[in-house]
């Protein structure tokens, strides 16, 4: 079975081929745990003497809580708070952007509810079922307010306001027509540039609100420590900042709280932010005197967080001979009823646009705007992938137009090497250094038979296949040679024990997609010693320094930089030690691995004899009282590159039904030095799956009746793909482009979320190609395609 | 009504007394005792789902689980009769049924997950009485009778005139369903088909066909429908206009439209009305014209 | 009221509420927390055990039907430290990533390999398709699955 092309090794880098555990395939070392099903997740912990905790959440999409009584509830023995038993501050849940772009509108429990599912109260008791009793034996009454659902309405003068005034940084906000936020970006004469062009197309693109569906749901368990202080152990990607939101929230002083580091079930930006339940939690076991567990249900989850929708009208322009002069681009993008990080998003919005493809002229306008909805968080690729399908699909338009072929179109404008970067919107620019986009393109083109598909439209029969492509990127961090909106550094800890073992502690997390695990082979390659004897410490904030999230795919290249830094230094301290010993100089020291003594072994080289492993120098250190051999950091990259990734996506309509089925994929990417070639495959492979769902299936609509999601929360009405929904392992190839990120460890940048970002698009094309239908909304339904097929809405 | 506070899919949020009859007699009097407040419990995956979102609240819940005389597969020589507490995968796995009424076989593999089917029961999937009952379809079409015990004797009623409504059947509070009868039907050719958004999902639209030929002429047809009305249906003026007609597309085609006006679909977070109107001539063509190969390979071999 | 069964090959006696279900009382009370909560109505998979031997979803059993009968549950499958073929596979083939799913799986894999020892792709994406997974787009998975069958080598 020829499962996948596989990559070829490196050539021609410095130092590449000598690498010996940096691109080799290796075994998860938090792999046999998550096997035998001994990995603990946040909603695994239990505490002696723990409470079960239940949040009540708001009926109505707008309302005024008029009064509450708790008193059958409190009777029942639970523990119950209510807006009143919370520190009145508002907050905004994320603190990755500077305080100038924080906008602060969130309370831990509000008695005027914006959305159903808002959490009004809260109880605690001793079982699950009697907090879900007390639950129900509070009485409250509401004074019902009209809602808006759809971000267009709610800007109109007559829309119910949603909020009055917010807080920016330390100063109140009077917030208009509903909009939260607003960012205006103009580079050179737009005007002028669309009059130079010689095609211009103009198309208004609706994106779906999806739901994470994360895996595990959200969850929390606090335990009180004596002394007033907190230990918390939550669903989060970030632990410091959730420690830095409960002290701003609650004031317990920083050193009073500790954020355990726990396995994570799947986040996918649904954590980036500290999730509400965590004050929630942290307030209850206060006024308990007892610790206190809450894990949201699935559908408590799916009223807890969903992406960003956004409206786009993109207007492009180019010259007869391909070049484009001009982009316009408006993005109207529905937040739902609060701020999780909505002017970030307008950033990096206009970012992610002008980074695909080179435009000399552009304008552009983001508007924040307030809904009776979930809040939107991030999601996988930060408006990314929305803002790719848009583009991609008008690059298509305007290629056919001028009559193009798509793929060379792209090739004559995309942004690359030596160009200039947004890595994180208009404040994070970066000068590319590495980039592999034509290898990409056309590898990806010849294994797929691009030039063998079809001329849209021009099928005939039941059933027509199309070939589409998607290209697109992602930044690796939101590092920048200055600092930016955006907060953005890593710390480690690296130790050396006395039997020659490493200890790796720091606070990022890892999602799943083995970011640690890649850092872990870049201290081994450094140190040169055996992968084995590299150990992942389980951390907290007490033991860990400042690391600002695990987010915009920065694991691998930021957190990986940040351990190669600490490494050397640690290295620097070991070959000092080691020169001692063997009476030589430092800078004539190597390191190699060996494993039949399951060590590192330092040597002079062309010298018999003279050698010590490493577990040796670090017990005559401790012998003769020389100390620890152990550094920690912290370390900002001086950029954020983008990592590139194309898919070449074939698919069959069947144009009776309007069913679409992904029959075969092709994806490149470029992501530098490919530290884990397997784990790098499987980001890939759950990346198309979920640009599937974006395309084909994902959506959580609102019934304006009810106010609620149509689907109440349930996941049965909820799909995302199957096994089964997949294309064959035989049909799906994933190469790696070669290049080396001269600012990455070893060369290496991200994945985690350009492995996603243009999955949709691809498929759109892809239909387009198979049926000469565009789409304009997502996700392209069944329903949707035999409309369009149908002539619209005729009665059959 | 849906409170989205009394909602847990966590824990079953209602309490109850348990009862574990072992036997049918048994389960049939504690049914009787609490007439109206009681429901039996098979495989769960529906009532405790219901339970869970509080769509119910029974105060006794009657546990099938050792009344193994509910669960057998036995041919004779009229037909098959079916436990109603047949598990669904013991279903999927007789060889005979694929064979003999291949459009419920195939109904039955697309139910759920191996998990679900190792759980559901041919029982539940009838009396809980869902618009989109997959195993429905296929039983009316073969003219399949459910046997319905209970205080009164035993009576027998057929599946088409077996549901009411949404999670309605003609069950008294203190009868049982015991038992499925499926008369053979080997002559016909039959086809079960049905739309789904994933592989794993409740059908948006499904239909069973079972039909008779001679040469190329419809001599007699079932055609029912899931997912299209308050309970699956019958469709006696398509069955009716295709009697004694060539099958052709044409032909299959008018069908397919009167299908299309008989059901009742409505618009729901699975599809729309208008696709299900749409498709269902669709599923109608392509079940004549499974249905009619399958009847020309079974004469030919 | 009071329940016996078997779990993982030891006899256990727990006490339960009528309304608990199987996979509260493996977590809660058992402190088996190998078999997770998805989603608690039959859609996920992640709660899936083994009950006298075949898949079964806790998160929709009474623990009450579960009375002398049989569960197998993940923490069941190795033998000491060494993993069953399944897992190993799971672990060398990349089909790992948060993990959540991955017991669910894996009790569903080694069913279907009880069942079937040479399954072909179809069968296997087929016999898994209750088990959602969103990180890893069920390529290693299934992958894993065969090659745990000896259907596929081990990738290199
Ligand atoms: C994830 C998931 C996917 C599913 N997919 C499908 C699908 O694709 N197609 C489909 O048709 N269904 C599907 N179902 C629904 C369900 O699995 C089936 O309907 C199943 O057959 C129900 O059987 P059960 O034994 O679990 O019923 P239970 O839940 O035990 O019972 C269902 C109802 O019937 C009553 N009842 C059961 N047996 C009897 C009896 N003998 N006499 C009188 N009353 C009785 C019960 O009191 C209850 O009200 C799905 C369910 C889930 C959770
Ligand atoms: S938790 Fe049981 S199937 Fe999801
Ligand atoms: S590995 Fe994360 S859900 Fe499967």
């Amino acid at each position: 079975m020829a499962l996948e092309v596989l990559e070829r090794r490196p050539e021609g880098r410095v130092g590449r081929e000598a690498l010996t555990i940096v691109g080799r395939k290796t075994l998860r070392k938090d792999a046999v745990a998550k096997v035998t099903g001994r990995e603990l997740y946040a909603s695994d912990i239990t505490l002696p003497n723990m409470l079960y905790a239940r949040v009540l959440k708001s009926p109505y999409p707008h309302a005024r809580v008029k009064s509450i009584d708790v008193s059958k509830a409190v009777e029942m023995g639970a523990v119950v708070i209510t807006s009143q038993d919370v520190p009145q501050v508002l907050f905004n849940p994320r603190l990755v952007s500077i305080p100038e772009a924080t906008y602060k509108d969130w309370r831990v429990l509000t008695d005027r509810p914006l959305f159903v599912g808002e959490p009004i109260a809260a109880v605690a008791a001793e079982t699950e079922e009697l907090a879900q009793r007390a639950l129900e034996a509070i009485k409250v009454e509401y004074e019902r307010l009209p809602a808006v659902f759809d971000a267009i309405e709610s800007m109109k003068p007559e829309a119910p306001k949603l909020h009055e005034t917010i807080i920016l940084k330390d100063r109140e906000v009077k917030v208009e027509r509903n909009v939260a936020c607003r960012l205006e970006i103009a580079e050179g004469d737009v005007e002028k540039g669309f009059k130079e062009a010689d095609v211009v197309i103009e198309r208004e693109f609706r994106t779906n609100r999806r739901y994470h569906n994360q895996l595990e749901t959200k969850a929390v368990v606090v335990n009180l420590e004596p002394g007033g202080g907190v230990t918390i152990w939550c669903t989060t990607q970030t632990i410091h900042n959730t420690r830095l939101l409960i002290h701003e929230i609650f004031g317990i002083p920083m050193n009073k709280i500790n954020v355990k580091k726990i396995s994570l079930g799947g986040s996918f930006g649904s954590s980036i932010h500290t999730n509400i339940i965590v004050p929630i939690a942290v307030a209850l076991a206060l006024k308990a005197g007892r610790p206190v567990k809450l894990v949201y249900t699935r559908e408590e989850d799916m009223h807890d967080h969903v992406s960003f929708q956004m409206i786009f009208r993109l207007k492009l322009g180019a010259k007869r001979d391909g070049r484009l002069v001009a982009g316009q681009l408006q993005a109207i993008v529905d937040i739902g009823a609060h701020q999780i990080q909505a002017y970030p998003i307008l950033g990096v919005i206009a970012g992610w646009w002008v980074s695909l493809y080179k435009l000399p002229h552009v304008k552009y306008e983001g508007i924040a705007v307030y809904t009776n909805k979930v809040p939107s968080c991030a999601f996988r690729g930060y408006g990314n992938p929305q803002t790719t399908w848009a583009v991609e699909t008008l690059i298509d338009e305007l290629a056919e137009k001028l009559g193009i072929d798509p793929l060379e179109f792209r090739l004559m404008n995309y942004v690359g090497e030596g160009d200039i970067f947004w890595g994180q919107g208009p404040t994070v620019k970066t000068v590319i250094r590495s980039c592999g986009v034509e290898e990409l393109l056309r590898r990806g083109a010849e294994l797929i038979g691009w030039h063998r598909r079809p001329k849209p439209g021009q099928q005939k029969g039941r059933f027509r296949r199309g070939i589409g492509m998607g290209r697109g990127f992602h930044t690796s961090s939101a590092g920048s040679p200055v600092p930016g909106s955006v907060i953005d550094y890593s710390g480690a800890m690296i130790k050396i024990n006395e039997d020659g073992t490493i200890d790796y502690i720091t606070a990022l997390m890892d999602h799943g997609g083995g970011s640690l695990e890649a850092i872990a082979k870049i201290i081994a390659e450094e140190l040169g010693v055996p992968l084995e004897n590299v150990n992942i410490i389980t951390a907290d904030t007490q033991t860990t320094v400042y690391d600002v999230c695990t987010h915009a795919s920065r694991g691998v290249y930021a957190g990986g930089a940040t351990a190669l830094k600490v490494a050397r230094q640690v290295k620097q301290k070991l070959l000092e030690m080691a020169a001692k010993i063997l009476d030589t100089y430092p800078h004539a020291l190597r390191i190699r691995p060996d494993p039949k003594r399951g060590q590192g072994v330092i040597y002079v080289e062309g010298i018999e004899g003279k050698e010590i492993t490493i577990g040796e120098v670090a017990m005559t250190a401790r012998h003769k009282n020389w100390g620890t051999i152990a550094a920690v950091d912290s370390h900002r990259t001086e950029a954020g590159p983008p990592h590139f990734t194309a898919y070449f996506v074939e698919v069959e309509v069947d144009t009776e039904t309007g069913i679409v089925k992904p029959i075969r994929v092709v994806a490149g990417a470029d992501i530098g030095t490919v530290i884990n070639p397997d784990l790098a495959r499987g980001q890939i492979h759950g990346g198309f799956a979920m640009g599937m769902g974006m395309a084909l299936l994902e959506d959580t609509p609102y019934d304006p009746d009810t106010g609620d999601l149509v689907n109440r929360g349930f996941l049965v009405d909820y799909k995302t793909a199957s096994a089964p929904d997949m294309p064959r392992l035989k049909d799906f190839t994933v190469f790696f482009a070669e290049t080396y990120e001269p600012t990455g460890p070893f060369g290496a940048k991200g994945l985690g979320e350009g492995a996603f970002n243009p999955a949709a698009a691809a498929i759109a094309n892809a239909i387009y190609n198979a049926i000469g239908v565009r789409f304009y909304e997502l996700p392209i339904t069944p329903e949707k395609i035999l409309q369009a097929l149908r002539g619209g809405g005729e009665n059959v | 009504m849906y409170d989205i506070n009394k909602v847990n899919t966590h824990i079953v949020p209602v309490r109850f007394t348990y009862h574990s009859p072992k036997t049918l007699e048994e389960a049939l009097e504690l049914l009787s005792r609490y007439r109206g407040e009681a429901r039996v419990l098979m495989g769960g995956t529906d009532l405790l789902v219901k339970m869970k979102m509080r769509a119910l609240e029974p105060s006794h819940i009657i546990s099938l689980r050792k009344v193994r005389e509910l669960d057998y597969i036995e041919f004779d020589d009229q037909g098959v009769r079916i436990g109603a507490g047949t598990r669904l995968r013991t279903i999927e796995k007789s060889e005979e049924i694929r064979e003999r009424f291949p459009a419920l076989w195939e109904a039955v593999r697309v139910i759920g997950s191996v998990q679900i089917r190792n759980m559901g029961t041919l029982g539940g999937n009838l009396c809980n009485a869902s618009p989109a009952a997959d195993t429905a379809p296929p039983l009316i079409v073969y003219g399949a009778e459910a046997v319905i015990v209970g205080p009164r004797g035993e009576r027998r009623v057929r599946v088409e005139e077996f549901f009411k409504g949404p999670g309605e059947t003609v069950l008294e509070p203190d009868e049982l369903l015991r038992e499925v009868f499926i008369p053979y039907v080997d002559d016909a050719g039959s086809v079960f088909l049905r739309l789904t958004r994933t592989s794993m999902d409740i059908a948006k639209i499904s239909i069973a066909v079972a039909a008779w030929f001679r040469d190329a002429e419809i001599t007699d047809c079932r055609i029912a429908l899931g997912a299209v009305a308050p309970t699956p249906i019958r469709i006696p003026r398509a069955e009716e206009f295709l009697r004694g007609r060539r099958i052709s597309m044409e032909t299959l085609d008018q069908a397919g439209r009167i299908v299309s006006e008989d059901i009742k679909p409505i618009t729901d977070a699975r599809s729309t009305a208008w696709y299900r109107r749409a498709v269902a001539r669709v599923l109608t063509r392509d079940a004549f014209t499974i249905a009619w190969h399958r009847f020309e390979s079974r004469r030919a071999g | 009221m009071e329940i016996e069964f078997t779990l993982n090959g030891v006899r256990k006696r727990v006490q339960v509420e009528p309304n608990e279900l199987l996979l509260n009382v493996l977590r809660e009370k058992l402190y088996m927390t190998g078999t997770k909560y998805g989603c608690g109505i039959g859609e996920c998979g992640a709660c899936t055990v083994l009950l006298d031997g075949e898949p079964v979803l806790s998160c929709l059993v009474l623990a009450a039907d579960v009375d002398g009968r049989e569960v197998t549950t993940i923490e069941g499958l190795a033998r000491g430290e060494e993993l069953d073929e399944v897992q190993k596979a799971f672990v060398e083939e990349g089909a790992v990533q948060c993990g959540f799913c991955t017991p669910g799986f894996i009790i569903t894999a080694k069913s279907l390999l009880m069942e079937n020892p040479n399954p072909s792709e179809e069968e296997v994406r087929e016999y898994i398709k209750g088990n959602l997974c969103r990180c890893t787009g069920y390529m290693n998975i299934v992958k894993a699955i065969l090659r745990a069958a000896g259907v596929i080598p081990q990738t290199p």
